[in-house]
């Protein structure tokens, strides 16, 4: 036992030692996750969008036009670019300068008030998907309660008394309640998930490329030798300092990053720490076992970029994983993101406990034992191709 | 001089045909990324989401409207529920995505004047599902009202049309030009695919020239250019814009007919765009390339830069929305220009008058950046040859 510690000391050692000596490890484990953490988090420290530009053709001119016209501007999601007509409010929105338009036809008040139907046109710029969503959102919602203050009108005209008038104007209605992102809003859905998989990244990225550095010098034959030739005791050893500082990470992630951007966290701390703890885990096989696929580190960096996205749109958080194809779902399954990000949002967002989705945990354990039978695989692999070539 | 950019030319377009560093991410890892793209967003709308029914009315009313919400495209009912304990539990088991809920006595109050409300909670952690069943669900429940007050009107003896005048006073039409049923492959595969390819030609571009001494070559590259940095960089972009070509070709001439039923080829103003983003992308690649002769450092500083850029972007989450240091920094990517553009003439099917702003944008990067690399790397070859002298 103590030979085991001692050979696990020695690995670790000399890991720190690599990557102190190695700038592109370095930045990568030192300086990236933190740089990233706060970078792509302050994007989203609004969290909403606010003062989309929609152009107005308010072609009426009339008070209840004005009216209505000031209840779309007084919207947080909308600021309004008065156009003179609609072949200016057209321009403006091919040119980018607006999301959209809105166009009150002439004869808007008279209709209502002779009680028919008023047309107004809301066109919006659907190639983008957010603001084009948001805005019809809130204009209809403007134009419903304009439609039961006309029928409260009415109603009212009717002799009925003003109890009586608002029961009468809307018989049926429609409470939506988001739960967990109470504002709907898009900083607070990604935010989460957007600093797990920096976490998951940097340390995928940093741990490939020191695996590929060691294979690109013939070292991995060194570094089995340093863990007694034990395969388990060189992946460990190796990856002990990954395994701390990324543990580090995440408790800094939860709390500073947290704090700072002002994100909810409803969970038990010790729940997200056991999640966090097996994802790490998860990982680092999985990384190792990615960096005895490539022969040199600058080709490890060159692909492991593009595996960011991938990953993302895979773990089931952007695109719901029952919507994903069959092969893709195979894939997302392979990937410790996918049970990770179902654990830790439902802790974090609705303060589920570990035991609310065992499922996932149980996933992310098997996944743990497959990419280590996986990484001691190709280091045995390699272990035998380097003492070949020697 | 035109033969001694065209050796260059051949010459890099022998390397990046046999360089690992190279030919992989130009030439192996478009064809995986773009199927995986692609094939995510396979079924372009998220459908029939699991959706939990707390229904206390039991009336005809509330069994009517279970069924036009079943109906809709996002809603798949998949449990039913008595408390909202119970739907917490299953949102926190992920279970189910949502929940409806009708009151006791719906019918009843319906019919007594009595307003009532049908509620509907979301797991709005989960934001996409929670829009899609939320769009679903108020289109329904919202029709279904109108209907009911229509119903009363015509049985007050009020002419249908008149009473539709007061269910719906203001006809609002929306129309959602573009991308009208938001089809998510449509809307986001064009623009990940883009940012991939820019990222391919930076993470290649910055190696062009400093990875020349780790193959040894640089001497061979100098006198090949006649000792001219222009002519090395002339022919080396010259054959990194030819693979960014091939590149496009393979998205618009087989990913696109494939996934998309669309080919895409023949949209020029998309094609002059992409060109000069490649351009801009290769020029950033040269500078870098041209100051760092650590191919490591280099490439750690193409990831920092490229890796960012589509949420930068604006393409998720708009740029106004954003603080405005990270709007000045979004301006500082190529990828921003080209994805303000890529909206015009991809999706709006804009001419290119419509995109001076962005051509201008991208215009500067190349004007910026290329004499720059040409004068940082004259200066390495002329202590090369210095130094051989």
């Amino acid at each position: 036992m103590p030979d085991f510690f001692s050979h696990i000391g020695r690995v670790f050692l000399r890991e720190l030692k690599l990557i102190a000596s190695d700038h592109s490890l370095t930045l990568t484990l030192l300086l990236a996750p933190l740089i990233y953490a706060f970078f792509y988090g302050s994007i989203y420290q609004y969290k909403v969008e606010e003062q989309v530009l929609l152009g107005v053709v308010d072609e009426d001119n009339t008070d209840l036009s004005r009216t209505f016209v000031e209840q779309v501007g007084n919207l947080q999601i909308t600021k309004l670019v008065r156009a003179a007509n609609m072949e200016d409010a057209q321009k403006s929105m091919y040119y980018g300068d607006t999301q959209g338009f809105l166009f009150l036809p002439k004869g808007m008040e008279k209709n209502l008030l002779g009680l028919k139907q008023a047309d107004v046109v809301l066109v919006v710029n659907g190639a983008r998907f957010l603001p084009s969503s948001e805005l019809a959102m809130g204009i209809t919602n403007i134009g419903m309660a304009v439609g039961a203050g006309v029928r409260l009108k009415y109603n009212q005209m009717q002799g009925n008394n003003n109890e009586i008038a608002m029961r009468e104007t809307m018989p049926v209605n429609f409470d939506y309640r988001p739960v967990y992102n109470t504002r709907s809003s898009y900083g607070g859905f990604l935010l989460p998930g957007l600093l797990a998989l920096i976490l998951q990244q940097t340390l995928l990225i940093g741990l490939a490329e020191s695996v590929a550095l060691d294979r690109q010098r013939k070292h991995l034959g060194q570094v089995i030798g340093m863990a007694g030739n034990s395969l388990s005791t060189a992946l460990w050893g190796k990856s002990l300092f990954y395994f701390i500082l990324f543990c580090g990470y995440a408790a800094f992630f939860m709390t500073v990053n947290y704090r700072t951007l002002d994100i909810p966290f409803r969970g038990h701390p010790l729940d997200v720490s056991i999640a966090f703890v097996l994802f790490i885990l998860t990982l680092i096989p999985m990384g190792f076992t990615l960096g005895t696929l490539f022969k040199g580190q600058l080709l490890t960096a060159q692909l492991m970029v593009f595996s960011t996205y991938p990953f993302f749109l895979l773990s089931g958080l952007a695109w719901p994983y029952d919507s994903l194809p069959r092969g893709m779902q195979l894939l997302s399954s392979l990937l410790p993101t996918t049970p990770f990000l179902k654990i830790y949002i439902a802790i974090v967002q609705s303060g589920a406990g570990l035991g609310d989705n065992m499922v996932s945990v149980v996933h992310l354990l098997l996944l743990w034992v497959f990419y280590v039978s996986l990484a001691l695989w190709r280091l045995s692999f390699l272990r035998r191709k380097e003492a070949g070539l020697s | 001089m035109i033969l001694a950019v065209y050796k260059i030319f051949i010459r890099e377009w022998k390397r990046i045909l046999t360089l690992p560093v190279h030919y992989v991410v130009l030439l192996v890892v478009p064809v995986i990324i773009c199927t995986i793209y692609a094939l995510i967003y396979n079924n372009k709308f998220a459908q029939d989401l699991p959706v939990a029914v707390w229904d206390e009315s039991h009336s005809p009313l509330s069994r009517q409207f279970t069924f036009m919400l079943e109906e809709t495209e996002s809603i798949h009912f998949t449990r039913q529920v008595n408390s909202y304990a119970e739907i917490e539990s299953l949102m926190k088991k992920g279970e189910i995505l949502a929940a409806i809920h009708f009151p006791p006595g719906m019918d009843n109050d319906i019919k007594s004047r009595h307003p009532t409300t049908v509620t509907l909670y979301a797991n709005a952690a989960s934001l996409v599902t929670s829009k899609l069943i939320y769009k679903d669900a108020a289109q329904v429940i919202i029709t279904a009202g109108s209907g009911v007050i229509l119903q009363k009107f015509v049985k007050k003896g009020m002419p249908s049309g008149q009473a539709m005048s007061l269910v719906l006073p203001v006809n609002l039409h929306s129309w959602v030009l573009y991308n009208p049923r938001y089809d998510y492959q449509a809307y986001l595969v064009p623009g990940l695919i883009a940012v991939a390819l820019q990222m391919m030609i930076i993470m290649v571009a910055i190696l062009t020239l400093n990875y020349e001494r780790n193959t040894g070559t640089m001497e061979e590259l100098r006198e090949q250019a006649g000792g001219s940095a222009s002519v090395v960089i002339m022919g080396k972009s010259l054959a990194h814009l030819s693979v960014a070509w091939v590149n496009y070709l393979l998205v618009t001439c087989i990913m696109f007919p494939i996934f998309a039923n669309g080919l895409l080829a023949t949209n020029w103003p998309l094609f002059v765009m992409y060109t000069l983003l490649a351009i801009a992308c290769i020029g950033v690649g040269m500078l870098v390339s041209s100051i760092f002769n650590d191919v490591m450092l280099a490439c750690d500083i193409g990831l920092f830069y490229t890796s960012p850029a589509f949420v930068f972007s604006g393409f998720t989450f708009p740029r106004w929305g954003m603080p405005w240091f990270d709007q000045y920094y979004a301006q500082l990517m190529p990828f921003t220009p080209f994805l303000d553009s890529l909206f015009k003439v991809y999706f709006m099917k804009l001419p290119l008058l419509y995109c001076y702003k962005e051509m201008g944008h991208l215009l500067i990067f190349i004007v910026l950046t290329f004499p720059v690399a040409i004068i940082v790397f004259q200066r390495r070859l002329n202590k090369l040859a210095v130094q051989h002298a």
